[in-house]
């Protein structure tokens, strides 16, 4: 049995289901935007300059969309009763991780596209594309760490009471440092002069991090579904 | 009983050190001469945080063991050894927002990075007892684990990126090349670790046996309806 | 064994199936049947005691055993929103079974969905849907089958489709644990009763040469 043909048919699973339903990835974008324009509400009038902190908006606004679109992971499986059905399959556990990470991933990148050159407008002095481009190299090391710690915490919180209390209160404090990071990336690319060590420092950072916790995962993903 | 004799000996122990420790450091150790008699909470604070780290080690060996064995006296273990680490991590949190108040005239300082870490330390370990309330019997043990080992790979990641933008307006005791402090210092300060140590293998010893004894109990209560 | 909490929901089952035959387990709510049926589809992991299933030890190498197994539940375990072909090409997949198209065609053929065959299975009836559970289950040829009340969730088209894959199973030695409170159809399906109460073995015995009202009778005896 190969493992890559059950990884891409979960991931093509996965997207099957989004496109047709197109629950998921719309429900974030309209989300993230929601809350930044929120953000904007309660911090601000018409006068003060947010341009300092609309980076670190826009993570803490990425952070909590990450939680609402994990929750949503194995929404299907849940409701429509099916998860028993891949576990008597002869799936690694490790594959089941693997290719929910990846749509987790895949849904983040799409929410991203659209939110950050938008949000970009507003905070990002001196070149444009120049500092949107340094920003998505972080956010796609960001992605990876939310979608490998993501998946884990939502594989525990799938059959816990209130689950959808729990996730968010097991994954926010996990996410705190992917946050610290990825705003620090962007405030050190944004601000007009390129401070690129300190750039690198934070992405090296994410890596550690996606790093770590894909060892964590990999080590306890079979025991999440043992029951 | 074994374990109650442990229990004894580690409370007796543990208890000698604290006394000492205290003597020491309040009228022996010597005064710091930029700080005054404030920078003696030092020795308990870094004691502490040290201590609670050991306390949340155990756990995620506990974890392991719990995985590799299913069996639930490792539960207890982690259960009881976060209970202890997350006491010490609230009286690290406290300790340090005390010397923050007497050293900087402010009981919280969002940019010293020791207490921000322990703060984001201390929800991380807050929310497995969230877990644990909402799921039942082998899950709610193996779900425990899983997360016991994910909170502490998630603790060195909260204190690498709250370090990554440091900003050094703490007293700073420890460098990397060593202990700078005088030797008189330094050996209250290996008394006070080793008392924080002792004092947290008592509390565990002490809240295994009552739960060994509660397990007994119910065991004995189950026999019973069933005869 | 297996026990939630303290309660022993299975406790001292000892049993064997053969290649070939059907065994048919039997009991009150609450008896153990759906926990013993999931402890061999590798859901639940036994507490304590031995599981060997199509020759793996569960508890070292459940994958193996996965592989041969077909399993039917009370839920179809396909997607709603996934049409019917897309859900068995998944399922294929997750296999890894060789001519996946043709056999998938082959087995919408058999089940009488080829017609619907790319519409989302939320449009299915009930029956149509337990139809594709029972091609979901039979995909990948599996050499052990088990059911969890099959006569209770399917249709009467997809019962007769079932019973005559029990009959061929019996015919090319593959085996069955067929899970059921409708004992009177056990005499039908079935080689071999046994009855669980409380968790343990209170009846083991062949049907050879039952009716429906003997084994009835058996039943009630056992479970008194």
């Amino acid at each position: 049995m190969s493992r890559r043909r059950q990884l891409a048919a979960l991931v093509r699973k996965d997207l099957r289901l989004e496109l047709r339903t197109r629950e998921t990835i719309v429900a974030m974008v309209l989300f993230a935007i929601v809350m930044m324009a929120i953000l904007q509400f309660g911090f601000g009038t018409r006068d003060d300059d947010l341009t300092r902190f609309v980076g670190g908006l826009m993570w803490v606004t990425l952070a909590f969309t990450a939680v609402l679109g994990v929750g949503r992971s194995y929404v299907a499986e849940r409701e429509q009763r099916v998860l028993d059905g891949l576990l008597v399959s002869p799936v690694p556990r490790v594959v089941m991780l693997g290719a929910k990470a990846i749509a987790i991933f895949l849904y983040m990148t799409a929410v991203e596209v659209i939110v950050i050159p938008l949000v970009g407008v507003f905070f990002v002095q001196g070149p444009y594309w120049d500092a949107i481009g340094w920003i998505a190299i972080a956010a796609l090391l960001a992605n990876a760490c939310i979608a490998l710690s993501g998946t884990l915490f939502s594989g525990l919180a799938l059959f816990t009471r209130a689950r959808d209390l729990i996730l968010p209160v097991l994954f926010l404090p996990a996410l705190v440092p992917v946050v610290i990071a990825a705003a620090g990336a962007t405030h050190a690319v944004a601000g007009g002069p390129h401070d690129m060590s300190e750039w690198r420092g934070y992405c090296l950072f994410l890596l550690a991090y996606a790093i770590l916790f894909s060892l964590v995962s990999v080590a306890t993903y079979d025991a999440v579904f043992d029951d | 009983m074994p374990g109650e004799r442990a229990a004894l000996i580690w409370g007796v122990v543990a208890t000698i050190l604290v006394v000492v420790s205290t003597i020491g450091v309040f009228l022996v150790a010597p005064e710091d001469a930029d700080q005054g008699v404030i920078q003696r909470i030092f020795y308990f604070h870094v004691a502490i945080a040290i201590a609670s780290l050991v306390a949340f080690a155990v756990a995620c060996v506990a974890g392991i063991l719990y995985l590799r064995t299913r069996d639930a006296r490792w539960d207890d273990v982690g259960e009881a050894s976060i209970r202890i680490g997350l006491l010490f991590s609230v009286l690290v949190v406290i300790t340090g927002s005390i010397w923050a108040k007497a050293s900087w005239g402010t009981w919280w300082v969002w940019t010293d990075p020791r207490l921000v870490t322990y703060l984001i330390v201390v929800l991380i370990y807050a929310a497995y007892f969230v877990l644990r309330s909402s799921a039942e019997d082998d899950r709610r043990m193996r779900y425990s684990a899983i997360y016991a080992i994910a909170g502490f790979a998630s603790v060195p990641l909260s204190f690498y990126s709250v370090r990554v933008a440091e900003s050094f307006v703490h007293p700073v005791v420890f460098t990397s090349s060593g202990a700078n402090m005088p030797g008189s210092m330094l050996i209250w300060f290996v008394v006070s670790q080793a008392a924080m140590i002792a004092l947290f293998i008592a509390l565990l010893e002490v809240d295994l046996v009552g739960r060994r004894s509660e397990r007994a109990l119910r065991r004995l209560a189950l026999r019973l309806e069933n005869a | 064994m297996h026990a939630y909490g303290e309660r022993r929901a299975v406790d001292g089952v000892d049993l064997q199936v053969d290649a070939g035959e059907r065994l048919a387990i039997a009991g009150p709510n609450g008896a153990g049947k759906s926990t013993l049926l999931r402890m061999l589809a590798t859901l639940l992991r036994p507490r304590a005691g031995h599981l060997r299933v199509l020759g793996a030890d569960v508890a070292d190498d459940p994958r193996r055993a996965r592989a041969g197994l077909g399993y039917l539940a009370h839920d179809p375990l396909v997607y709603l929103d996934l049409t019917a072909r897309q859900n068995l090409e998944l399922y294929g997949d997750l296999y890894g079974i060789p001519d996946r198209d043709g056999r998938i065609d082959d087995l919408l053929d058999h089940v009488d969905l080829l017609a619907r065959a790319e519409d989302p299975v939320r449009a299915f009836s009930r029956g149509m849907a337990q139809r594709l559970a029972l091609a979901r289950m039979l995909l990948h040829r599996p050499l052990l089958l088990l059911l969890d009340e099959p006569h209770a969730s399917l249709d009467a088209r997809a019962t007769a489709l079932l019973d005559r894959e029990l009959g061929a199973a019996r015919d090319d030695g593959r085996a069955a644990v067929i899970v059921t409170h409708e004992v009177e159809r056990v005499a039908d399906v079935a080689d071999r009763l046994v009855v669980l109460r409380a968790g343990r073995v209170v009846l083991d015995e062949p049907t050879a040469g039952m009716d429906a009202r003997d084994v009835r009778r058996r039943y009630e005896e056992a479970t008194a």
